[in-house]
């Protein structure tokens, strides 16, 4: 299957037939999609269809054995993690994976690629999460849930990332943390590229111009994301009741 | 909720002490500092073992049971330069040639990505070249001239060898029984080596698109190694002169430095070649680590044969004349005594003031490094989780192989720290490897504070059943002295940890996971 893309359209990343593992297990059996530059990209899918692993794949944390991936036209796939991040890729993972060991601060601080990428950030991430400045000193565990997804988010803003890949933000928040959720994902998609994966189908929606849809490990649909929110059936067939 | 958590730590830490000094109440008060101060000591070296071992086992996963070992082979490193300066320098050019090739792996894993073989090929190869280095590091190793030591002098009369290194008397240099070849051959041939060698591995773990960076900043190190090398094969007889002029003070300070390193240089030798293709594997990393202890232990009957060797104080910590055993500090600093009166009592000052130093130095500086700075940061993170600091742009490798040669460097510095106070023999890292990991249970086994007041509590409690032993314990509300056997002290520090895990399966700081 090939990954129908607009001649003339900008694309940050694209997968071309990629398998990955995880251990043993072929996870991703083929999967392609293109990712348009300044947009917000949503992966739809089950539960268990290969949405996380296909965002493990593009930073190499699962194997990629077959197919191609294109950061910028540039093939990333089989380089160590640290340096596809290097690249400009921000990574917000699925259960946040805050360090508990480090404040609120360090959490921030260990993110920065070189010095003082946080200092030039500063202001532009407590203006989005002004919950973060005044527990800056607090432990990364002591913050609820919301606020240590967005906490999440902040660290993969501290360096100039130009993609963002951001792994079930909602999961398990109330909604009015949701709504605050949005907004800070939208307010960051003006300064870099999103993919998203999110189980929350109203939230995508809200977000997101582009989707992908991925079952069993494999890249079955995609388009802009005004006409899928039309096709009631396609939702149902491929995301269960939405 | 938060109280209740900490007090029973709190509460069992308090049991411990009772014990001790419920059982310490017929004790003099002398005897009673001075067991508490050896405890200090015994604890501060159990401690340089612990906290590497905890560190490495946090951030890496891999319980390090070669650990001990690096102790041993620090203190073997360091009596060698501190004993025979000229062995010392006769030996660098080859272990830094031997550096230098492996600092080339980068080169050759571009150039094995240039090969169009088949896998297997590449495979064959890769194992072909590196039996051929090893044959070929077995002929040129023992045919490098090094000057040697009569290792019956020692056996004879371990003291011995102080007083000549003292009056720069040299002790016969002796040789195996090879035909020597010229240094500058063997170091030539050594590079070869350890370049066949990292080849070898490039090829075997070869992978498919990897990006090279072939810039000169790479061969800084490899520029570095050579120089160094070279400094020490041309200037040989100069810097042997020099070690050898210097006074025993100088030389323990260099022994110390050059033990330490040592450790850094084999940890780090050990987690780039054996350790990191293990990562995903637990069990094989145990066998590994098991075996190469096993190995190291022989190699250094091999190398050191097998009397137990001591390792003499320096001058500054030896003095006996004027004033000594000093009663005051004043006294202490003019005549460098061995021994300080203290409450009537003889503390020795090298083994129950200074190491206790050391061991709370090296905690308060590994927990700065720790807390405040970045590497640190980083290592705290990737305790919890290293791949997600990968995933921040971090190479989180570079910072395993670093904490992994830190550790063995501690490591090495604990055991050429304590041989003068507990003397070399080949067992003597798998008895403190015990201690530590006895140490570690009883702390916490990835809390750094935990590594400390475990060894604390180890070393205390060795001390006081080894005074047991000799003036019994009185047993409360009767006339029964109790008067433990020496077998009580290995089995004391047992029953303390089975003490603490019954109460606190995590150990006394560990974390609950």
């Amino acid at each position: 299957m090939n990954s129908t893309s607009d001649p003339g359209m900008d694309a940050i990343l694209e997968l071309k037939n990629v398998h990955a593992y995880i251990g043993q297990y072929h996870i991703l059996q083929d999967v392609n999609f293109v990712v348009p530059r300044g947009s917000i990209t949503t992966l739809l899918g089950r539960n268990g269809a290969g949405k996380t692993t296909t965002l493990k794949s593009i930073l190499n944390n699962a194997t990629v054995r077959e197919g191609k991936i294109l950061l910028n036209n540039k093939e990333i796939q089989g380089l160590p993690p640290y340096e596809i991040a290097q690249m400009g890729i921000g990574f917000v993972p699925e259960h946040r994976a805050i360090f508990r060991a480090l404040s609120v601060e360090e959490n921030l601080r260990i993110a920065e690629r070189k010095k003082g990428d946080l200092d030039k950030k500063r202001a532009f991430i407590f203006e989005l999460f002004p919950d973060l400045k005044r527990f800056l000193h607090l432990r990364g565990t002591d913050l609820s849930g919301g606020q240590q997804q967005m906490l999440a988010i902040a660290r993969a803003m501290v360096p100039d990332n130009e993609l963002m890949l951001i792994d079930e933000p909602s999961e398990g928040l109330a909604p009015v943390v949701i709504e605050q959720l949005i907004e800070a994902i939208s307010e960051l998609s003006k300064t870099s590229t999103v993919i998203l994966v999110e189980q929350n189908f109203l939230v995508a929606s809200k977000l997101a111009q582009y989707f992908v849809i991925i079952e069993e490990g494999k890249s079955v649909d995609h388009g802009l994301m005004v006409d899928l929110q039309q096709d009631k059936e396609k939702i149902h067939h491929y995301l269960g009741a939405a | 909720m938060k109280l209740k958590k900490n007090l029973r730590p709190a509460a069992v830490l308090a049991g411990i002490f009772l014990f001790l000094f419920v059982a310490a109440r017929g004790m003099d008060p002398k005897d009673l500092l001075i067991t508490t101060l050896r405890g200090f000591s015994t604890g501060s070296v159990t401690f340089l073992v612990a906290a590497g071992f905890s560190l490495i086992f946090g951030l890496l996963d891999v319980l390090n049971l070669a650990h001990g070992t690096l102790y041993m082979i620090g203190a073997y490193v360091g009596w060698t330069v501190y004993v025979r300066p000229d062995t010392f320098v006769d030996i660098m050019p080859l272990i830094l040639f031997l550096m230098a090739g492996f600092s080339l792996r980068f080169l050759w894993d571009a150039l094995s990505d240039r090969l169009n073989w088949s896998p297997t090929t590449i495979k064959i190869v890769g194992w072909v070249l590196v039996i051929i280095a090893i044959a070929l590091a077995l002929f040129i190793v023992p045919r490098y001239p090094i000057a040697g030591w009569a290792l019956d002098d020692y056996a004879q009369s371990p003291t011995s060898y102080s007083f000549m290194v003292e009056q720069g008397t040299r002790l016969p240099a002796i040789h195996l029984d090879f035909e020597e070849i010229s240094a500058p051959v063997a170091v030539i041939g050594l590079l070869l080596v350890s370049s066949m060698v990292s080849f070898g591995l490039a090829l075997i773990r070869k992978q498919a698109n990897q990006q090279h960076d072939l810039s000169p900043k790479k061969w800084i190190t490899f520029i570095i190694l050579v120089v160094l090398s070279l400094f020490f094969l041309l200037l040989n007889t100069t810097l042997t002169n020099f070690l050898f002029s210097l006074n025993s003070n100088w030389l323990f300070l260099i022994a110390v430095i050059i033990a330490a390193l040592s450790g850094v240089g084999l940890g780090a030798l050990m987690e780039t070649t054996l350790i990191q293709p293990l990562y995903s594997r637990p069990i094989y990393q145990l066998m590994l680590t098991l075996g190469m202890s096993t190995i190291g232990v022989q190699l250094v009957r091999v190398i050191w044969g097998m009397p137990e060797f001591v390792l003499s104080k320096p001058t500054l910590f030896r003095g006996t004349g004027g004033a000594c055993p000093a009663s005051n500090l004043a006294d202490l600093f003019e005549y460098n005594c061995t021994t300080i009166m203290v409450l009537g009592g003889r503390v020795r000052v090298y083994d129950e003031i200074f190491l206790p130093i050391v061991g709370i130095v090296v905690l308060v500086g590994v927990w700065l490094v720790l807390k405040k700075s970045r590497i640190g940061m980083v290592i705290r993170a990737g305790v919890q989780d290293s791949s997600m600091v990968e995933t921040l742009g971090i190479n989180v490798r570079r910072v395993f192989t670093l904490v992994f040669a830190l550790g063995a460097g501690l490591a090495a510095l604990g055991g050429v720290l304590g041989a003068p106070s507990n003397g070399l023999s080949t067992g003597m890292g798998e008895k403190l490897l015990l201690n530590a990991l006895i140490a570690l249970a009883v702390g916490g086994l990835t809390s750094y504070p935990g590594a400390a007041l475990g060894s604390l509590l180890v070393g205390l409690i060795q001390q006081f059943m080894i005074k047991y032993g000799q003036i019994g314990i009185p047993i409360p509300f009767t006339d029964i002295l109790f008067k433990p056997t020496p077998a009580i002290v290995p089995a004391s520090t047992m029953l303390l940890m089975v003490i603490v895990l019954l109460i606190l399966p995590n150990g006394l700081l560990g974390k609950q996971e």
